[in-house]
């Protein structure tokens, strides 16, 4: 019994202090933030309803590469912040393709064209929510 | 208290956004003013009743304008790059197609309202080679 609950307190103080560390981040809401998902147009990745946690630490060490889930101001109303994927990065020109996972379903880059890469700060790294979907967001 | 529940409460709500989520896109509803046209165009030349007449060409250009409203949608909210892979013409056929409708507003000419009806048609063509009435048809309508 004794030999077991050593390294079962310690993950527990891991767990605790990460949560802890998250918690004061969230609290912060500069580095990580959660955001709650509207509309389909990511489906089947993420779904109306979904809670990611979103980091800002990745893209100031390096830019944005396709494939990510990002956070982007809608070019064509700044005020809503659309979440979607990069399609694709133009180096040259510092720009983004963004694209919806549900092509049919979605209003993207196709309508509204590529965006300044500067201006996606936030990324999408883990669903919180809902309990049944918990996991990496890819 | 810090909650699990006040921990997982998302601070802002962000957009996996498309403005039409369910987009209903059917050339039928611009074949359907461009229709309205022909007919009204027929029913003026075959009327000697000044007022008829006035309303006809008051009625026709609307509808025309209709038309011209229903293939801009259809070529900007449906057609995608993508399709304009496979369908190069797609950009020379809206393009004629809303020429024609503007035509057709302009003038009282059968021949452009038919036309116009046949340049309709060619975006039809278009909008089922890239599976349009699969995609954006609700089902279960009579055939």
């Amino acid at each position: 019994m004794t030999a077991e609950r050593g390294p079962r307190r310690a993950l527990f103080l891991a767990l605790g202090s990460l949560a802890a560390v998250t918690a004061a981040a969230v609290a912060a809401g500069r580095w990580l933030d959660i955001v709650a998902v509207s509309g389909r147009s990511m489906a089947p990745t993420l779904l109306a309803g979904d809670r990611l946690l979103v980091e800002a630490f990745s893209y100031r060490r390096r830019p944005p590469r396709a494939g990510e889930i990002i956070l982007a101001a809608d070019p064509r109303r700044p005020s809503r912040e659309l979440v979607k994927r990069i399609g694709g990065v133009d180096p040259s020109s510092g720009s983004a393709e963004l694209v919806g996972d549900a092509p049919d379903a979605s209003t993207d880059s196709r309508s509204f064209g590529p965006v300044d890469l500067v201006d996606v700060r936030w990324r999408a790294a883990f669903r919180v929510w809902p309990p049944g979907r918990v996991g990496l967001v890819r | 208290m810090l909650t699990l529940r006040s921990l997982l409460r998302p601070t802002r709500r962000v957009y996996a956004h498309c403005d039409i989520p369910c987009g209903i896109y059917d050339p039928e509803q611009a074949r359907i003013e461009a229709e309205s046209c022909l007919r009204i165009i027929e029913k003026h030349d075959a009327s000697d009743d000044k007022l008829f007449r006035a309303r006809c060409i008051h009625v026709k250009e609307e509808r025309a304008e209709l038309v011209k409203h229903h293939l801009d949608v259809l070529w900007h909210d449906y057609f995608k790059p993508e399709h304009l892979e496979k369908h190069p013409g797609i950009h020379e056929t809206f393009w004629k197609a809303t020429k024609q409708a503007s035509k057709v507003k302009q003038t009282m000419d059968v021949a452009a309202a038919k036309e116009l009806l046949l340049m309709i048609d060619s975006v039809d063509e278009m909008w089922k080679a890239t599976g349009g009435p699969e995609k954006t048809r609700v089902s279960g309508r009579p055939a």
